[in-house]
């Protein structure tokens, strides 16, 4: 994308003057800018679903005042935060007080360079991607240690510690979790993981339900290794219920008590953004990343027609249950289904590949991360040990395993 | 084996509690949180007791006077039992024409400040009921908010002044011809009070006269009287008033103003005595209603004040 840019920058006339190497440092600085905007922007979008998504698990309305039902309510926080007094406490470390929140930040949004939105769009094609985007995001617990031990707050050396042996327990299983996928396609190149995942095929190789290429669905290991990389990418992105560092019934907010203002708006986009980062790669690594569900546009008709009557099915037994009638997914699903049946190019867009799909999955995702912070309790410090050590770790060399035995069994590989 | 168990129970307690949060998830959220200033609960309709006039069968909340209908009568001040009404008046002149009410009384005072201190106002009706003509009355109107003259309060004095919102002024008199006819007032009660002490300038000079006279007279009299018999003593009380009191007694209004502040629980007193002294009102009052009330409460709730009205399309809204 950088050399598709600077080359686009070089053919107008005016700009021609330019050698190659300005050319591409300013590509280079335009899309480092326009990653941060994303980063920026989705911390944005991200607080508002959020607060409106507890809300609605916890029978509220959320914000409702600024903005239609409270849509620019993120935005006048923001304003807010921008505008508080920048307090360094006197007996901090002032040098890592001031760098800590930026090497978090940093850590969080260079990871987005190896994230392929779609097959074009992408900052850097590296064939190292996925060992990057791990060993890069791993940094963010330099920048929690520097902030904690900064702070001369035993609240926030307390958060750093845990927070700096909850992701070293937890970047071992996620590593052997991501090895197992690695090994099945062969490559750590982000983009040749996601074109191994085109088309269609039976779920489990054998079982006869006609599913997409996805690693979820590639054998009953990797089934299990999604799950296992959530989890253990949710505590290492600080999230409840692993969010112990920062936990507030305990801690007041851990490594963050003594930041304000701006300092602290950057912890919380670098939190947002490791977020998003974890459901892009769980999007891409076990869920196809851009690459559509439906393999053409007869798929697309069938597998809206599947999806229609789930949701038929979901409503009556919603009826049933609780004697309300919720009409909204049906409604969707029903009329995406009729618009793929009467107008073949629509059906066609959804079996394409694109970003589209990417955001879809990545959104799901982030969903789901949300309903766990909102419905799961807290783990005590020695659960998530244990959780780590005892539970994720043989599970992952378990899934490592398997998924070899499986390959040998398919026929995947011989030896 | 306990590890496994252990294992398999996280996993289904953990599924469970996220169908229980999915579920409130996806239900509806219609009664939920009122969004107070879009929405407001119905303000109660029951009969609190008032039953014959239509308007009193809500809740009552805020005070409004119909300024153009008020006559300056002060029924409604004398009434209040905290003193929250003060009503400022001045007498029309003669040749003035202030309008009439609707009940077609003519209006003879200027009534140049009408301030209704909410804030002290307990709300308890009684106000309403003296008015001869019906323009005091109390809305369902409860919501008594607002922008205006919010201050941060830090002293006494200003945590005080931070109710200014609650004090409401009916009066339509502007406030330069309310300093006008202050000044004008001013000017006729100097000039009343200099015809007084004129007055009582030549009543002392008239009495001191008179006084010199019967001294005098008295002297004589004794003068007559020692020279005649000295038996003759009858007079000894007129010996002992004459001389002294007749020199400075005419002020008669004196006396009782001076005596009057010396007890000093007649301060209280004072304002109920006031109010059971002046039956004039009251009495005329029941003719006038009598004689009005009909038209009056089918025509009120047709041309009640903008508060009452936007506050039951609110209702109906929310």
């Amino acid at each position: 994308m950088i050399q598709l840019l600077a080359n686009w920058i070089l053919s107008f006339d005016i700009l021609s003057g330019m050698g190659i190497s300005v050319a591409w440092g300013l590509s280079l600085f335009i899309v480092a800018a326009l990653i941060f905007v994303f980063v920026a922007a989705n911390a944005i979008v991200l607080v508002y679903i959020e607060r409106k998504v507890s809300a609605f698990m916890q029978v509220r309305l959320g914000p409702m005042r600024v903005g239609k039902f409270g849509t620019l309510q993120t935005v006048a926080d923001a304003l807010k935060l921008l505008q508080k007094e920048d307090i360094i406490p006197r007996s901090a470390d002032k040098v890592l007080f001031i760098i800590g929140p930026w090497v978090i930040l940093v850590a969080s949004v260079v990871t987005f360079a190896a994230i392929p939105f779609s097959d074009t769009l992408l900052a850097a094609n590296m064939n190292i991607g996925l060992f990057y985007i791990v060993s890069i995001s791993s940094i963010v617990v330099l920048g929690i240690v520097m902030a904690g031990w900064a702070s001369n707050n035993k609240w926030s050396l307390y958060g750093a510690m845990r927070s700096a042996a909850q992701i070293i327990s937890y970047e071992i299983p996620v590593g052997i979790t991501l090895i197992a996928v690695v090994a099945v396609v062969g490559s750590l190149n982000l983009q040749t993981i996601i074109q191994e995942q085109a088309g269609t095929g039976n779920l489990f190789h054998w079982i006869p339900i006609p599913l997409p290429n996805w690693f979820i669905f590639h054998s009953p290991f990797l089934f299990v290794a999604a799950f296992v990389y959530l989890i253990g990418a949710t505590a290492e992105i600080n999230r409840t219920p692993f969010d112990i560092p920062e936990s507030e019934s305990e801690l007041v907010a851990g490594f963050m008590t003594e930041f304000s203002g701006l300092r602290w708006a950057l912890f919380f986009l670098s939190e947002y953004a490791n977020a998003t980062l974890v459901a892009f790669l769980v999007s891409i690594v076990f869920l196809g990343g851009w690459q559509s569900p439906f393999a053409d546009y007869e798929g697309t008709q069938i597998g809206f027609s599947i999806i229609t009557l789930v949701a038929i099915m979901w409503t009556l037994f919603v009826r049933a249950k609780t004697g309300r009638l919720s009409v909204y997914p049906l409604g969707l699903s029903l009329v995406i289904t009729i618009a793929a049946w009467l107008f073949p190019g629509f059906a066609i867009w959804m079996a394409s590949p694109g970003i589209f799909w990417m955001l879809m999955k990545a959104g799901g995702i982030i969903f789901m991360l949300m309903w766990f912070r909102w419905t799961f309790p807290r783990l005590r410090v020695d659960q998530l040990m244990y959780v780590s050590w005892k539970v994720i770790l043989p599970l992952s060399l378990i899934n490592l395993m398997g998924v070899a035995i499986w390959m040998w069994l398919t026929g995947e590989i011989q030896f | 084996m306990s590890y496994f168990s252990n294992i398999s129970s996280a996993i289904t307690t953990l599924v469970d509690g996220m169908k229980v949060t999915m579920g409130y998830f996806v239900r509806p959220r219609e009664h939920v949180t009122l969004q107070y200033p879009d929405e407001v609960w119905p303000i109660p309709t029951r009969n609190i007791g008032v039953g014959e006039i239509e308007s009193y069968n809500t809740i009552r909340s805020k005070l409004v006077v119909d300024f153009e209908d008020c006559i300056g009568c002060k029924a409604c001040e004398r009434a209040c039992p905290v003193d929250c009404i003060h009503i400022e008046t001045f007498k029309a002149g003669p040749d003035e024409d202030i309008g009439t009410t609707k009940n077609d009384t003519k209006i003879k005072l200027r009534v140049t400040s009408f301030i209704i201190d909410m804030s002290e106002c307990m709300f308890c009706d009684l106000c309403t009921p003296p008015c001869p003509e019906d323009c005091i009355r109390m809305t369902p109107d409860y919501q008594f908010i607002s922008n205006d003259n919010v201050k941060l309060a830090v002293t006494p004095e200003e945590r005080w002044r931070d109710r200014d919102h609650l004090i409401y002024e009916f009066s339509k008199v502007s406030p330069i011809e309310r300093a006008q006819r202050q000044a004008d007032a001013e000017k006729v009660a100097a000039a009343k009070a200099a015809a007084m002490e004129a007055k009582k300038a030549a009543a002392e000079k008239a009495a001191a006269a008179k006084a010199e006279q019967e001294a005098r007279e008295a002297e004589k009299a004794r003068a007559e009287a020692a020279t005649a018999t000295d038996s003759e003593a009858p007079p000894s009380p007129f010996i002992s008033e004459t001389p002294v009191d007749s020199a400075e007694p005419t002020p008669i209004n004196i006396p009782t103003m001076e005596s009057a502040p010396e007890p000093e629980p007649m301060d209280r007193i004072e304002v109920p005595m006031e109010t059971i002294k002046t039956p004039e009102i009251p009495e005329v009052k029941p003719v006038s209603t009598e004689t009005t009330a009909e038209p009056e409460t089918s025509s009120e709730p047709d041309s009640s004040s903008e508060p009452e009205n936007s506050s039951k399309g609110e209702t109906e809204n929310g």
